[in-house]
């Protein structure tokens, strides 16, 4: 079995069309397009040296070593998992390029059917305080009558999904602005936090208390030193609770009803 | 409860504007992909840590995992991190460090380290970790870059300081951090005005700290976290030197730092085996030591009040070369920059000459020539490394230099020199910090320093983690002198060399001597004569005793406690 990183690679690889060289369960040899060169790379004079002179630029290839056990022995290549820069550099890169979808669902039955526009946002919520939580949100908001759906990929991830619109079918014209309807799931979300049980941020405000309660006691005098307020700034960045909600990624999906 | 919810909007203008110009839109396999991507990296609990899971070839040890945990759950990552030398400070700040990271709560940092480190601390830092870090070179790295390695008399100086100020620092390091324990100098007003949400302060001697010392380095983390001044001194000093409510103050402590000892490591060390190496004077080189007895005496008395006979006699069971480096500076600093030396000196001076051989530089040629393996010499003296090395090369052993004067860039070369190139090093005092030199294991010291302390951090250069082989140690001392009897008092005594720092910081301790290095200080600089040294030795030593015994007191009754729990 290959691990997440190698499938993730794949998909990637496959995406930004390059070509594969050689791939086992461990590793994974591609010659990159000169895209992706640019992209991960980073050899910039390279390039515009090549464009200046109307040289074709020749990309690299790139060997990743994905499960140093299963890799062949005499492979050589660059160790990648979680935590090296290598990844993160790629999953970056395939974030700038998967941050907007539209799909349309593919059905086997030929006769003319009707697809009704959804709404598909992933987030990412953040719980920060002295410590820190992130939990994932799938939604999906129906642009005609605006049903809200949860676990939305879920959903999605077992339907067929295709770029173009299919043959036979054809989308009916969204009720919902999506722009609106980002809004609509906004406060979906507010809703469904604010009525969560926020002992987290209880704590963090209890021990921000404290903390500031020994900085009063330390620094007596009426004339507080400028080290006082350099503190107490840095204890409300450190302590004050707040929740960032992020969007990872999303798009309009044409589905059957 | 109401907490701020921020929202960002980018997101949707975005969106919009893709569904105006028809695209570009992502690729479905590579959407799920990212999608799966992004929640595996996301931080599934306020509790835990991420970082082993994103270092597969790291491998710490359970009480380095531990220490991180503790910083990041309990002391809500601000932390002195005071494990004894060679445990791995190190690896538990990184992997602080690398957690804050990973959940998002660290961006910008600043690690401040003696000057000798910096380059370390990067490339540790780069391979063990994968983070990014910077060693200070440019003026615009401070707002350039997020991870920032700089040594403390760069950063604290102007333009620097100010450009530093006006960061808003998530974490800040501070290796060797025993340095800040004067609140009066600039390095702690320094870091005291930087701002810093997170902090973690490395040292490896806080038993050296005065009670007052300890408490600006705590202030320093936590401000009031022992209470402001009057009221320490008010709770927890009785006189200079005493404590009470001593375990109030450790609670407290406890709450602020971790200490782990090598026995609690739970690591099988390789051991430590200890010879003593007496060697016996020339008859020219014993005349030189007997001479400057009558030397110092026949000086004046402001003359006599400024160094001691002491510094001069174990000088000169180091090198005839460091005894003349001093007599250079006392002239020059008593009668002025003169090319000749005053009349008095001549005698001195004559003894020197007459001079040819180290009869210990040449014992530690046959034992390096025995040895056939790498060695490192530690000597106090600069002078006395200088003539080693010339020595060395005489009898054609590749010896490299090592001195905490040392830029950077020269500590790394020596210390590959010696790694790949040459069979000795020869390091002073200041070479010790931060040395690591597992890839040897036999260590000669040439003299010995007065503070046990600065011998275990000696030792600890190769006594470390990585150390597959037992250590060997072999101290040079010249019979029926001032040397053989610091070795006998001091280290043969209390067994000092086989007692790794641990056992020494229970004793030091219990004896309720917070500033174990100024009393020894004290005892070596300031006794005038050899036999006012000998009474208060015998102080000590009837005190570390007497420590010791209650320490084994206390051992042998918890074991019948457990005992009888089974």
């Amino acid at each position: 079995m290959k691990n997440e990183i190698h499938l993730f690679l794949e998909n990637y690889f496959k995406a930004a069309e390059c070509t594969f060289l050689e791939s086992t369960e461990g590793s994974l040899s591609v010659k990159l397009t000169p895209e992706i060169d640019k992209e991960l790379m980073n050899r910039p004079f390279y390039w515009h040296y090549a464009e200046k002179t109307g040289m074709k630029g020749e990309p690299l290839s790139l060997t990743l070593i994905t499960d140093p056990i299963k890799a062949p022995g005499e492979i050589e290549g660059e160790s990648i998992h979680f935590g090296t820069p290598r990844l993160h550099q790629i999953f970056q890169s395939a974030k700038g390029h998967t941050g907007f979808i539209r799909l349309y669902e593919q059905r086997k039955s030929g006769s003319r059917q009707p697809l009704h526009p959804w709404l598909l946002v992933n987030i990412k919520v953040s719980y920060e305080a002295n410590h820190k939580k992130d939990i994932f949100y799938s939604l999906g908001l129906s642009l005609i009558h605006g049903a809200i759906q949860e676990e939305f990929m879920n959903v999605l991830n077992r339907k067929l999904l295709v770029s173009k619109i299919p043959d036979f079918s054809f989308t009916i014209t969204p009720l919902i602005k999506p722009k609106s309807g980002v809004k609509r799931l906004q406060r979906f979300l507010i809703s469904r936090l604010e009525q969560e049980n926020h002992d987290w941020a209880v704590r963090a405000r209890k021990e921000w208390e404290e903390d500031l309660l020994l900085l009063d006691y330390f620094y007596e005098e009426e004339e507080k030193p400028e080290a006082y307020f350099i503190e107490k700034a840095a204890l409300e960045k450190q302590y004050a609770p707040k929740i960032h909600v992020s969007i990872i990624n999303g798009g309009i999906v044409y589905l059957h009803s | 409860m109401n907490v701020d919810i921020y929202f960002d909007h980018a997101w949707e203008e975005e969106l919009e504007k893709r569904i105006e110009q028809d695209g570009p839109w992502g690729n479905w396999p590579l959407f799920q992909s990212t999608v799966n991507m992004e929640t595996r990296m996301m931080v599934p609990n306020f509790e835990g840590l991420l970082a082993p899971g994103f270092l597969p070839e790291l491998n710490p040890l359970p009480h380095q995992l531990e220490a991180a945990k503790r910083v990041v759950e309990e002391m809500n990552g601000k932390a002195i991190l005071a494990d004894e030398v060679g445990l791995g400070k190190t690896i538990e700040a990184g992997l602080v460090l690398k957690e804050y990271l990973i959940r998002g709560l660290v961006k910008k940092v600043l690690i401040l380290t003696p000057a000798s480190l910096v380059s370390q601390w990067a490339s540790e830092l780069a391979t063990k970790f994968y983070i990014p870090a910077v060693a200070q070179k440019k003026f615009y790295a401070w707002d350039q870059h997020d991870i920032v390695i700089s040594s403390i008399d760069t950063a604290k100086r102007s333009p620097h300081k100010e450009k530093i100020y006006e960061q808003e620092y998530d974490l800040v390091i501070i290796d060797e951090a025993h340095k800040l324990k004067n609140h009066k100098t600039k390095n702690y007003q320094f870091v005291r005005h930087l701002k810093k949400k997170f902090c973690l302060l490395l040292t490896a001697t806080p038993i050296q700290n005065r009670l007052d010392e300890m408490f600006h380095l705590v202030s320093l983390l936590k401000p009031g976290h022992l209470g402001n001044e009057g009221q320490f001194t008010e709770r927890f000093k009785k006189g200079d030197r005493q404590v009470q409510n001593h375990h109030h103050l450790i609670k407290l402590m406890n709450k602020v730092m971790i200490r782990n000892r090598r026995q609690d490591t739970g690591v099988k060390w390789t051991e430590r085996k200890v010879e003593s190496v007496k060697v016996a004077f020339t008859e020219e080189e014993r005349s030189l030591y007997q001479a400057l007895e009558s030397f110092v005496r026949s000086q004046p008395d402001e003359v006599r009040s400024s160094f001691s006979l002491l510094t001069l006699q174990r000088e000169a069971c180091s090198s005839k070369e460091a005894v003349f480096f001093t007599l250079k500076n006392m002239a020059q600093k008593l009668y002025g920059s003169q090319l000749e030396f005053p009349q008095s000196f001549q005698d001195v001076l004559t003894h020197i000459q007459a001079i040819s051989r180290n009869s210990k530089a040449e014992k530690a040629l046959e034992l390096i020539q025995t040895i056939n393996d790498k060695v490192i010499i530690f000597t106090e003296y600069r002078a006395t490394q200088l003539y080693l090395q010339w020595f060395l090369k005489q009898n054609g052993i590749s010896s490299v230099p090592f001195r905490g004067g040392f830029k950077r860039g020269k500590k790394d070369w020596m210390k590959q020199l010696f790694e790949k190139h040459a069979q000795v090093l020869i390091a002073t005092e200041a070479g010790g910090e931060g040395l690591n030199l597992q890839f040897c294991h036999h260590v000669i010291n040439f003299d010995l320093p007065w503070n046990p302390m600065r011998l275990e951090q000696r030792i600890g250069r190769v006594h470390r983690f990585g150390q597959t082989k037992d250590v060997r140690i072999y101290n040079f001392s010249i019979a029926d002198t001032i040397e053989d009897r610091i070795l006998q008092l001091l280290y043969e005594k209390i067994h000092l060399f086989e007692q790794a720092v641990g056992q020494l910081d229970a004793i030091l301790e219990r004896m309720d001597i917070p500033n174990m290095q100024e009393h020894l200080t004290d005892i070596f600089q300031h006794s005038r004569t050899e036999g006012e040294l000998r009474v208060k030795m015998k102080n000590l030593e009837a005190v570390m005793e007497l420590a010791n015994e209650w320490q084994e007191e206390e051992d042998t009754s918890h074991e019948k406690r457990n005992s009888s729990i089974s």
